[in-house]
């Protein structure tokens, strides 16, 4: 005989995010979900995003399999910050970002970032009960990502390319990727962390904190 | 890599709603994947017949449905299947569209064999 199911696989993870997602609305705290590949450069925007906030108050959640060398970059700007060591695992989910909770004050900032495993695919499927979703990429990537992988550029509010003073070196078709992110219709945000360029723009959508 | 964990979720639910319903044996799982879902039905299959040794699951064939992605047009509310690289609406050019369907992940039904069919009513979707 058959039974109907129809029961979420992940519904224990997604439960948790939107009660954690309840409770940051609750006080106003909007929390970024970084996502991108290994090296694209997601702890060196959060390096430069803390020595632009001014009197933004930020806290850093930083995942990764091992080693705690993002955290100890991200803490030499005087703000909080909790590693999450995955072990293996691909992704950060819930219930990861919820005992990183208890290691940080979150009632006292504005902004709270979620450096997300580096990866492309499975961060995709596990909500943190984050506000919005970034996408890092890099001139380095290529100009595919988007075609590639368009689920997690859907996903995210913001796609941000970084690296764009080693373009000149690179083939890379600035276009051809403008014009994929746009299909997808995300809004674009180039950068460079090592010249500084278009970060005022990216400090600019922090600060308004438009979704 | 995380089908090992989500195959380990989808054999709990499947337990879970067997032993509701009194069953000796699990003869199918039936699940539906949203071809966004970042989970591979093979992987998953693959998992499954490691992980559902000597439960009531053992041997139970694994159907999925995948679900294509879908996105309806917050523009002029048409509902389309995005092509590759294309997301703009076909109708009306704009692009924000809306993901309707394509990330869905769960188990949809089960087939056991000798039911409390009693009991198996009041199991029922959560």
């Amino acid at each position: 005989m058959q039974i109907p199911v129809v029961q979420k696989v992940l519904a224990a993870n997604d439960l948790l995010a939107s009660e954690m997602r309840a409770e940051f609305e609750k006080f106003g705290l909007f929390v970024v979900n970084i996502m991108g590949s290994p090296g694209a450069g997601k702890t060196s925007l959060i390096e430069q995003t803390l020595s632009r906030a001014g009197d933004l108050k930020i806290g850093v959640v930083e995942g990764d399999l091992a080693t705690s060398l993002d955290a100890e970059r991200i803490a030499k700007h005087g703000v909080p910050v909790v590693q999450i060591n995955t072990g293996g695992a691909c992704h950060l989910d819930a219930s990861m970002v919820r005992k990183a909770l208890d290691r940080i004050d979150v009632t006292s900032l504005d902004v709270l970032i979620i450096e997300n495993v580096g990866n492309l695919v499975c961060p995709v499927s596990f909500d943190l009960g984050e506000t919005a979703r970034v996408v890092v990429c890099s001139i380095p990537e290529g100009d595919d990502k988007v075609l590639k992988y368009p689920a997690i550029f859907s996903s995210a509010s913001v796609v941000v390319l970084n690296k764009i003073d080693i373009s000149p070196y690179v083939s890379f078709d600035l276009v051809k990727f403008e014009e994929s992110v746009a299909n997808i219709g995300r809004r674009l945000i180039k950068i460079s962390c090592s010249s500084g360029d278009g970060l005022e723009n990216w400090m600019k959508w922090l600060r308004t904190r438009q979704v | 890599m995380h089908e090992l964990g989500i195959t380990q979720n989808v054999l709990s639910i499947v337990l879970k709603e067997a032993a509701k319903a009194r069953a000796s044996r699990v003869t199918k799982v039936s699940l539906k994947v949203g071809e966004w879902s970042t989970v591979e039905p093979d992987c998953l299959r693959f998992y499954f017949g490691i992980l559902a040794k000597g439960t009531l699951a053992e041997g139970a064939e694994v159907a999925v449905e995948q679900v294509p992605v879908a996105y309806a047009c917050e523009n002029c509310g048409h509902e389309y299947i995005p092509l590759v690289s294309v997301f703009a609406c076909p109708r009306c050019s704009s692009h924000k569209g809306k993901l309707i369907t394509g990330r869905e992940l769960f188990v949809d039904s089960i087939e056991v064999e000798n039911a409390d069919s009693s009991s198996a009513k009041s199991s029922g979707s959560e």
